[in-house]
């Protein structure tokens, strides 16, 4: 019993934070997002619809934010993967003394805020930027590549932004692989890339889902850096909710947008821990 | 099945030597042992054999061929872990057969013989669990089944048993004896347990610093030491000083103070020289009469008695101070005696070791 007050207790504070702030503000949302809403009128009172959920569904423009999303997420997801294992493996296999200054390499981009580092990539991406004005002028390309308000620029400066929560959870997930294991596998006949293989990749599994969620999620779910490089026509969700409650004042259609979001991220979530489960129990 | 050859292999890591031109041959089908201190650099011979490290200097040779380059995949060797090192996302079953696989045994052969290496260390009905869901022994016998199934030219164990409780650890012991001697591959066993060293071995190399301190069949290590390490390291010896009074053939006697002194059978100090003295206390004898003839017979008296079950302790004065201490059978004649009691000490002169004083012996 006195456990049980000892956990309220503990978990109290964080409980009451969760419910006022977080909690309550979606569910008077929920509501909202079955209102109609009359452009000049605001959000009809007493009117009940589903159509700003099925509007996400049918209406093409809506569709094809959606699917940009999650192919953005699942984009920066895979190239954060692909950058950050070599960048994690270094870490914690490579020489003793280049452990500390790659930690801080891959630390120091979170030490800047996410605007300054947005405005970094708008001034090397941009049409008149370090990137294109070098290719030019070193003759490799005639005219400006298009590397700003599409996915090419949300790809790279996203997978930037979140590739150092990737390259930690990865760092975790090699450390706890035992070298013993390794060696079993060598000595049995396993030349060095069928121990990478058969027993490096397969132990890491739990640190690559759990990165991957991370990634994906935060991807998914972020406004400044969609907004600032995908700028005001190449729309995200976390963008389209913004605007809709913003600029349009259409909340219920927000709303909708914003818990369709919710559930998608609650739904791979949901998904990849059960993956995860499976491989932890076998780890 | 092949014989182990290393010829003056060293390892050192910038001015540490871990490994100091060692040389050391193991015939076809003999259980050798590599034994000695934490430090003592066996651990680092037995990865270098893996080649999971690399030697600084020397040559590894297996039957004729010399593998001291070779990556440890192609060296057709079998290393079983202290940590056991199964693969945890794998069935038992596919922790034995990894090894057949890389060999490219497959279907019924495969089966056959996982099933086959399962069975040698009668795990046979386990196939299907995962290693979590294994005892401790259990897993290592597992370990030893991986290491067995791909049948390797060369078992190296690097302290197996260290992991396992005292009880389960004996018992592992000889089922290990038993599965070497079935088998007979030629193995390389790491322990600092003498007692798993002497049980286990057809030869025993015991090591200090890097160096070979003595390389023999096991009752020549425990009866006949080479050096004052090994005599200091095998058994559990009181340790004396003393001086060489006189020489006789082989033999000779020391004095160790208080007008005491003990013939010893072998002697390889000149009179006069400094010796260490080593006197197992399970050799020791404790009489309540003088021992005629060529026995050492030291007057003594009973300082403290200690029952530990199957022996009882005690610690005797003799000559100027000294004490000794002296394990005796609890089921013998002397296992009751009171404090204060005059003892006499019979020791055989073949017990006594007096072997020239060696520099940081005893760590």
């Amino acid at each position: 019993m006195s456990n049980w007050k000892a956990g309220v207790l503990l978990f109290g504070p964080l409980a009451l934070l969760l419910i006022g702030v977080f909690l309550v503000p979606v569910l008077l949302l929920a509501p909202t997002s079955f209102h109609e809403y009359a452009p000049g009128v605001g959000i009809v009172a007493n009117s009940w619809t589903l159509e700003n959920y099925a509007r996400i569904v049918t209406d093409d423009y809506y569709r094809e934010v959606v699917w940009r999303t999650l192919y953005l997420g699942l984009g920066v997801t895979v190239s954060c993967l692909l950058l950050g294992y070599p960048v994690a493996y270094l870490i914690v296999r490579g020489p003793a003394r280049l452990r500390l200054p790659l930690t801080l390499l891959v630390i120091f981009p979170l030490m800047l805020n996410l605007v300054v580092r947005s405005f970094g990539w708008i001034a090397l991406l941009s049409n008149r930027g370090l990137v294109n004005n070098f290719l030019i002028q070193t003759g490799l390309i005639g005219a400006p590549l298009k590397l700003m308000f599409n996915l090419t620029g949300l790809m790279i400066g996203m997978t930037h932004i979140y590739l150092p929560f990737m390259v930690l959870m990865l760092v975790a997930a090699l450390q706890n692989v035992p070298r013993d294991v390794e060696a079993a596998a060598a000595t049995l006949g396993s030349s060095r890339s069928h121990v990478f293989t058969s027993v490096t990749l397969p132990l890491t599994a739990p640190g690559i889902i759990s990165g991957s969620i991370l990634v994906f999620v935060l991807t998914i779910s972020a406004l400044v850096t969609p907004r600032m490089l995908g700028g005001p026509t190449y729309k995200v969700m976390a963008t389209l909710i913004y605007d809709e409650y913003m600029q349009l004042l259409d909340w219920p259609s927000g709303s909708a947008l914003s818990f369709s979001l919710t559930v998608i991220a609650i739904a791979i979530i949901w998904a990849s821990s059960r993956i995860t489960k499976r491989w932890a129990g076998m780890a | 099945m092949s014989s182990l050859k290393l010829d003056h292999l060293s390892k050192h890591y910038g001015e540490a030597v871990i490994v100091r031109d060692l040389s050391l041959e193991i015939a076809n089908g003999e259980f050798v042992s590599l034994l000695g201190p934490s430090g003592c650099g066996k651990t680092t011979v037995l990865r270098m054999v893996a080649g999971l490290i690399a030697p600084t200097g020397g040559k590894i040779t297996i039957g004729e061929r010399e593998i001291t380059v070779l990556p440890p995949n192609k060296r057709r060797i079998g290393l079983v872990f202290q940590s056991y090192a199964l693969f945890p996302h794998l069935t038992v079953f596919e922790n034995v057969a990894f090894g057949l696989r890389r060999q490219g045994v497959k279907g019924s052969e495969l089966e056959k013989r996982v099933k086959d290496a399962l069975a040698l260390v009668r795990l046979d009905a386990f196939g299907d669990r995962y290693p979590r869901q294994m005892s401790g022994g259990q897993q290592q016998r597992v370990a030893m089944a991986r290491a067995i199934a791909p049948r390797p030219d060369v078992l190296l164990f690097d302290e197996p048993l260290s992991n396992l409780d005292a009880k389960l650890r004996d018992e592992m012991q000889i089922e290990l004896k038993r599965l070497q001697r079935e088998l007979g591959i030629t193995t390389l066993f790491v322990t600092h347990d003498q007692a798993e060293a002497l049980s286990l071995s057809d030869r025993v190399c015991v090591m200090a610093h890097g160096n070979i301190e003595q390389f023999a069949a096991p009752e020549d290590i425990y009866h006949r030491p080479a050096t004052a390490f090994v005599a200091s390291f095998i058994g559990k010896p009181n340790r004396l000083a003393g001086k060489v009074a006189s020489r006789n053939g082989a033999g000779g006697t020391v004095e160790i103070g208080g007008g005491v002194t003990l013939n010893a059978d072998r002697l390889d100090v000149a009179t006069g020289g400094e010796v260490e003295l080593f006197l197992r206390q399970e050799a020791i004898e404790l009489r309540t009469t003088p021992t005629e003839g060529p026995v050492n017979s030291i007057p003594g008296t009973v300082q403290l008695r200690s029952f530990s079950g199957a022996h009882v302790q005690y610690v005797v004065r003799i000559g100027a101070n000294t004490e000794i201490v002296v394990e005796a059978p609890s089921s013998g004649a002397a296992s009751n005696l009171e404090k204060d009691a005059s003892v006499y000490l019979a020791v055989a002169p073949a017990n006594v070791f007096a072997l020239a004083a060696a520099e940081g012996a005893r760590s």
